[in-house]
């Protein structure tokens, strides 16, 4: 694979998602999509669709809730926002990303 | 999974088009949004919009996912699979008319035996705790049980703790004068703990209560709930009734709650009263029944009898010291052994047939499978997995099980209520036979089971294989494997109607014996009915000799009667055991059954007098006392004492009394031997019989037998008449031809047979089925071989012998199989069977021969039609 574009690693697009929304507050499911590209500077290959799987799952998790609005384009869309346990969850995966890279820096730099 | 995700789950699969149509309008406004933005960015409109779905990536994927996430997927592939495999149902309406056919064929038949085993079996007594149900008998020897006299009777009751109630009981019939002509009402005498031992709840009233059992006490009785409904007619005010038993008016002070009774043919039950100053130990008559208290174990039971039985040993006569006490379960004495084996036996025929049916349904499915090789090779091809393929498969079977499972069960409803009015007779009256949650479990059971049977095969089969073969190959024929399967399931299924119709047919033999059974006596002709004289009325034996005398008498007068005899038992049934001879100098005694009889007796059964004389009319009560004795009894005589002509010996005889539980042993002398009659079930041998004069010796219940020369419609009005010229108020009971006492004696040998004869029918109905539907499809498969070998020269009959021997193959090896299962199940039919052994060669070879006859038969049909094959059509349309 020469691209330059990296795919979304399994499971961090629930931890993107969610600090999205911690980050921006209630957005809609495009403008989720286009800020992810936006943060990861293009540099992560996202199919846009893919959000909305991701989504569901997370509001069947209780971590986010969904309410009806409109759009720029006036259509009715559904707005995204964190609930109290979809901030906690934030934190908890954070810390635990955060544990992880450290462990695997941590090994990298004592292998070299 | 919480529970709040379930509900979810479901909800989102009844609100699925609502939810698609939410996505769809989500997807859209992304997509245009991103276009806009595009836009925005520069991009020409065409190329904007482009660019909004290349990053939006696969739509579709995108909706599965969602779908797949928000939902069960597998409920609406299932709903799906259901719905196509009914659709596909619908089209081949002739396929599934024969599988729903067999499947209910063989359900039905299964629910219905199991509802049998069921109650007589597994389920627990309709009383309530039976578990604590037990009863209590002597065991003079080990192995054999007997009744019980009423002074040990109440010492056990004294005695014992184990028991919460003990109760005794003895049979009895009345005649009831209420309204009308009197009637004979079936009936038991029972102390008041009866109902606590049975626990029944009561309709009206209430049951005996401690004490209404003692001398004294007030005439009162308790009615089952069928005899309140059907001879009292259901009167509401049946509680302020007296109805007149035997010339006694009793007080009826309940009516029983309806269940288990209602079975029974006790209607009704009446305190029996002990005068125990007036009671032997040795009449044993009285059958107890006990309820253990809680937490007593049966061991415990039997070990507090024994202490018991110890204890009263020493005031009873020798011949007893070496007899038991034991106390087994209810249910153990409800249901024999010989009923136990039967209804294994015929369970076990039916699940054959069960399994039978399941082979046949497979088969049509693999039939079925074959056909749409294609159909399945083009959705593997369009990219459905083979687990799909499977789980579509399965499912269309399981709907097809489902449906011939409902339709099992409206057979097996069927069936019971034919078939329950044949049974109630052969089955203990606490067996309530009919479908009940258990009975309905059991058929979904044998559904779902039939349908793993039935179904996995052809599913493996069928998603199994190539693509391009199934798509590529014309009408050329299914793979070799496939038709190897078939080929081996109809093979088994010929080895299993093989060995249910060896079975069938051994039973039919053995029963084809018992009709031809020498049962020592004229059986054609010959009317019964029983009488029981009250004790009020014929308070003396004299008086009751006087009776029987008189009324043989005006019976012989009837126009249409030519003989007519009185005796206490008839031919070929059960005569109690207990009375015995004792010969001068020996002080073993010889046990003898007691059996009393008028002159007119052996003349009307055409039982021969071998040696010295029957019974005359000089025998009567105050002339010398004789007997008459069967050659059974002489052979036995011969043997312990070396007797060799017993005629004009003189012995001592025990006599039970008249009315009292008492005997006297009076000496006798033996005037003549007859030649046995048979007494009860055969198998058994002829026991020692003593026939004494029954003026001599009257006892209060007779059995009248009458040879006539018309029907028993015709002469039964004048009968009545005559009888009521000589006492108005006695009822005749139980009249039955002797063909029909002879049915019911060897009913318990008959049933089996019939049941498991109809089963045979079935299985051989479906291996001819099964065998069919594969030669017939194999010449359909085989045509353009057939053709091309007709080209090549061969001849019609060569055609036909060719696919008859195919047939013939398949049964050969199915017959193999089958004996050995005949041989293998030997020991389990040798106890059915009545003289005949179970590897009877004329039956065995008979079930052989129509086995093949049968294949025959189903492979003519497709062996005609294939050798009607015109080459050139065949040829030219798969050219």
């Amino acid at each position: 694979m020469s691209k330059q574009q990296s795919e979304v690693p399994y499971g961090t697009l629930d931890l993107l998602i969610l600090k999205t929304l911690e980050t921006m507050g209630t957005m809609h499911g495009y403008a989720i999509a286009r800020r992810i590209e936006q943060v990861s500077g293009e540099t992560l290959q996202l199919s846009q669709g893919s959000v909305y799987p991701a989504l569901i799952r997370l509001e069947q998790e209780g971590w986010i809730r969904e309410e009806w609005g409109i759009s720029e384009t006036n259509r009715k869309v559904k707005f995204y926002s964190l609930t109290r346990t979809g901030r906690k969850q934030l934190l908890a995966e954070v810390a635990s990303w955060e544990k992880a890279t450290a462990l695997v820096a941590r090994f990298l730099e004592a292998s070299r | 999974m919480t529970v709040r995700r379930v509900w979810e789950g479901l909800l989102a699969l009844v609100r699925k088009r609502h939810l698609d149509a939410e996505l769809d309008g989500e997807i859209l406004a992304h997509l245009e949004l991103a276009e806009r933005d595009a836009m925005a960015r520069g991009l020409p409109p065409d190329e904007a919009r482009r660019a909004a779905r290349r990053s939006f990536g696969g739509i579709e994927q995108v909706k599965e996912a969602h779908r797949d996430r928000r939902s069960f997927r597998w409920i609406e592939t299932l709903v799906t699979d259901v719905r196509y495999g009914l659709a596909a149902l619908r089209r081949a309406p002739g396929f599934t008319a024969v599988v729903v056919g067999v499947l209910a064929l063989g359900i039905g038949a299964n629910v219905a035996m199991f509802s049998v085993v069921d109650a007589v079996l597994f389920k627990p007594l309709p009383f309530p705790e039976p578990d604590r149900m037990v009863c209590v008998w002597e065991a003079p020897r080990p192995g054999i049980v007997n009744a019980t006299s009423a002074p040990d009777f109440f010492d056990w009751r004294r005695l014992s703790t184990a028991f919460e109630a003990l109760s005794a009981e003895v049979d009895l019939s009345a005649a009831l004068t209420d309204t009308g002509s009197p009637r004979r009402l079936p009936g038991k005498a029972v102390t008041a703990e009866y109902f606590q031992v049975f626990a029944t709840g009561v309709r009206l009233g209430r049951t005996f209560a401690p004490g209404e059992d003692r001398p004294g006490a007030a005439p009162a009785t308790v009615l089952s709930y069928a005899a309140w409904q059907n001879d009292f007619g259901g009167d509401p005010d049946i509680l302020r009734r007296r109805p007149v038993l035997d010339g006694e008016a009793y007080q009826v002070i309940g009516v029983l709650a309806p269940g288990a009774f209602d079975r029974d043919e006790t209607r009704f039950w009446k305190a029996l009263t002990v005068n125990l100053s007036r009671e032997s130990r040795d009449i044993h008559w009285l059958t107890v029944y006990g309820r253990l208290r809680r937490g007593i174990s049966l061991t415990r039971a039997n070990r507090e009898m024994q202490t018991i039985h110890g204890a009263l040993a020493q005031s009873r006569p020798i011949d007893d010291r070496e007899a038991a006490i034991v106390v087994e379960p209810l249910a153990r004495l409800l249901v024999g052994a010989n009923l136990q084996r039967s209804v294994y036996v015929a369970f076990g025929a039916v699940a054959v047939v069960l399994l039978i049916a399941c082979a046949n349904v497979a088969n049509l499915l693999l039939a079925k499978g074959a056909w749409r090789g294609r159909e399945l090779a083009v959705r593997a091809a369009l990219g459905a997995g083979r687990g799909r393929l499977m789980a579509q498969l399965f499912t269309e079977s399981a709907v097809l099980c489902l449906l011939g499972g409902a339709a099992g069960i409206a057979t097996a409803w069927l069936l019971i209520r034919l078939a329950t009015p044949m049974l109630s007779d052969s089955l203990p009256f606490t067996a309530e036979v009919g479908l009940d949650l258990r009975t309905l479990s059991f058929a979904a059971a044998a559904a779902l089971g039939v349908a793993l049977l039935a179904g996995t095969l052809p599913a493996l089969r069928a998603s199994r294989g190539s693509l391009a073969e199934p798509l590529n190959r014309s009408a050329r024929g299914s793979s070799r494997a496939h038709a190897g399967t078939r080929r081996a399931i109809v093979i088994g299924e010929v080895a299993l109607s093989l060995v249910l119709v060896c079975g069938a047919l051994l039973l039919l033999k053995s029963l084809l014996k018992l009709q031809q059974l020498d049962t020592g006596v004229r059986i054609e002709n010959t009317i019964t009915m029983s009488a029981e004289l009250p004790v009020g009325a014929y308070p003396t034996p004299e008086k009751a000799a006087l009776f029987y005398q008189a009324i043989a008498q005006r019976l012989r007068a009837v126009p249409g009667v030519s003989q007519v005899g009185i005796s206490t038992h008839l031919p070929l049934q059960w005569i109690g055991n207990g009375e015995a001879i004792e010969l001068a100098g020996m002080e073993q005694l010889v046990r003898v059954r007691f059996k009393r009889v008028d002159p007119g007796y052996f003349g009307t059964f055409g039982i021969p007098v071998v040696a010295g004389r029957g019974i005359a009319s000089r025998d009567r009560m105050g002339s010398p006392r004789v007997v008459v004795i069967n050659q059974a009894l002489a052979a036995r005589l011969a043997e312990v004492a070396g007797m060799k002509d017993p005629v004009g010996k003189v012995v001592r005889v025990s006599y039970p009394a008249y009315v009292e539980k008492k005997e006297f042993i009076p000496e006798v002398e033996i005037a003549g031997v007859i030649r046995s009659e048979r007494v009860s079930s055969p198998g058994n041998a002829d026991p020692p019989v003593v026939y004494a004069p029954l003026a001599q010796a009257p006892a209060p219940e007779v059995k009248i037998v009458l040879r006539t020369e018309a029907s028993t419609a015709v002469v039964m009005p004048a009968i009545r008449e005559a009888v009521r010229e000589i006492d108005p108020r006695l009822p005749l009971g139980d009249v039955a031809t002797m063909e029909q006492v002879r049915e019911r004696t060897l009913s318990g040998a008959s049933r089996p047979a019939w049941v498991i004869g109809v089963f045979a029918a079935i299985a051989v109905l479906l291996a001819t089925i099964g065998l069919y539907g594969v030669l017939s499809q194999a010449v359909t498969h085989q045509r353009r071989e057939i053709g091309i070998r007709m080209a090549l020269g061969a001849r019609p009959s060569d055609v036909l012998a060719h696919v008859l021997w195919n047939a013939l193959r398949m049964v050969m090896v199915g017959l193999v199989l089958g004996l050995a299962g005949a041989f293998a199940l030997t020991r389990v039919m040798k106890s059915l069977l009545f003289e005949v052994s179970p590897l009877d060669p004329v039956a065995l070879t008979v079930a052989c021969f129509s086995m093949t006859l049968i294949g025959l038969v189903a492979g003519f049909l497709p062996a005609n039609r294939a050798a009607r094959i015109d080459p050139v059509t065949t040829l030219r349309e798969e050219g």
